[in-house]
């Protein structure tokens, strides 16, 4: 069997020369989700929203995996540690960052803050649409199309209540906006870290999220 | 090499069972929007309660999905330990070997790709060799070894994986 880690971050091994297929879909859908729902879709379109919901697939995948997949997929392999992802960050600068079993401790924390601030925008994205389903909400604009504005009064709304609910999904929508744009903004300095770190490493880590390379899976 | 088909075989099932694992998630959470809202309408209807059942049965397909597709990756993994595992022990057996028939590094070389099976043509090819050379080397590499020639020398590694027991007998 493969050995396992003796401790979180252990220094014993390298990273996966590849990364196992649910890591590699969900981070590569991820990215898509988030890019076109940033740049492409508009906001509050049905195809906005259908993205979203995909997302919410593909992160509760990922956090599945985090608990029953591989050594180096789980939250176990690569626990949040602020500490150390600064102590990685003073090595980086210095030009000799450690190798580590799963993502590095600077890499971990990406990880973590992508997935809570995707997890905001997905909620706050929820409480806008009132948790209507992409197929609803397809149905009640095509509604809205042919000149039935009744699909926008949902039963039991009335009075106070929706006013309620208006200043509800008014504070979502900003907290969605802001948290997508922090999660643009992540991204980039996530790039931007892999590209230092594979420099300082001598060794391309976009690879192994992508298909690795035949001398790496053979060796 | 032979070794691979099982793990060819265990890579597809890995990427079909991958491929489930998705579909099956994207359709979890479109059939939990789904009951979601239907509660809200009406949590007495058959029509709920039936779905509810549903997409808790579906939940859990996804993580025994999730759980079947960490074991095969699992076994794949241990698989490919192992073979390494043997090449690296084959190789310091040979290495060892080699060391205590004195050869000199080119004939290191020599006999190595000559237990890979390649042909006297070939090695001279592989090292820019002429191939008097090559057939000098091989000869010298069989007298240091004491073996008649390539079929004994090539056996004598396949003897020491056979391990003890086959010896004894012979």
């Amino acid at each position: 069997m493969v050995a396992p880690l003796e401790s979180p971050f252990s220094r014993a091994r390298i990273a996966p020369s590849l990364w196992d297929p649910v890591i590699r879909i969900s981070h590569w859908g991820l990215a898509l989700v988030v890019l076109s729902n940033a740049i492409l879709t508009e906001g509050g379109s049905t195809l906005h929203v259908l993205a979203g919901w995909i997302g919410i697939g593909l992160l509760a995948l990922r956090l599945l995996w985090g608990i029953v997949g591989p050594q180096e997929a789980r939250f176990s392999a690569f626990p949040p540690n602020p500490l150390a992802a600064l102590r990685h960050l003073r090595q980086l600068a210095q030009g000799r960052p450690e190798e580590y079993g799963s993502h590095n401790p600077a890499g971990a924390m990406m990880a973590y803050a992508l997935w809570g601030l995707l997890a905001v925008v997905i909620a706050t994205g929820l409480v806008m649409t009132g948790g209507r389903t992409p197929m609803q909400v397809a149905a009640d604009q095509a509604a809205v199309a042919s000149g039935d504005w009744s699909a926008l009064v949902k039963p039991g709304e009335s009075g106070d209540d929706e006013d309620e609910n208006e200043g509800w999904k008014d504070a979502a929508e900003e907290v969605h906006e802001v948290a997508a744009n922090l999660i643009l903004f992540l991204v980039l300095l996530h790039v931007a870290g892999v590209a230092l770190e594979s420099r300082a490493m001598g060794r391309n880590l976009v690879r192994p999220m992508l298909t690795g390379s035949d001398k790496d899976r053979r060796k | 090499m032979t070794g691979r088909t099982p793990q060819e075989a265990r890579r597809r099932q890995t990427a079909a069972l991958v491929a489930f694992l998705l579909v099956q998630t994207l359709a979890v959470v479109f059939f939990i929007g789904d009951v979601i809202g239907d509660l809200r309408e009406d949590p007495q209807s058959i029509h709920f309660i039936f779905e509810a059942l549903v997409t808790g049965a579906l939940t859990l397909g996804v993580v025994f999905g999730a759980l079947a597709l960490r074991r095969t990756i699992d076994l794949l993994r241990a698989q490919e330990a192992a073979l390494d595992v043997a090449r690296g022990a084959l190789s310091d057996v040979i290495e060892a070997q080699f060391a205590a028939w004195g050869l000199t590094p080119a004939e290191r070389d020599v006999g190595l790709l000559a237990l890979k099976g390649l042909d006297v043509a070939e090695i001279a090819e592989v090292r820019g060799a002429a191939q008097g050379t090559v057939r000098a080397q091989l000869t010298r590499i069989y007298s240091k070894a004491g073996v008649s020639g390539r079929a004994q020398f090539a056996a004598y590694f396949v003897e020491d994986l056979m391990g003890q027991g086959l010896k004894a007998q012979a």
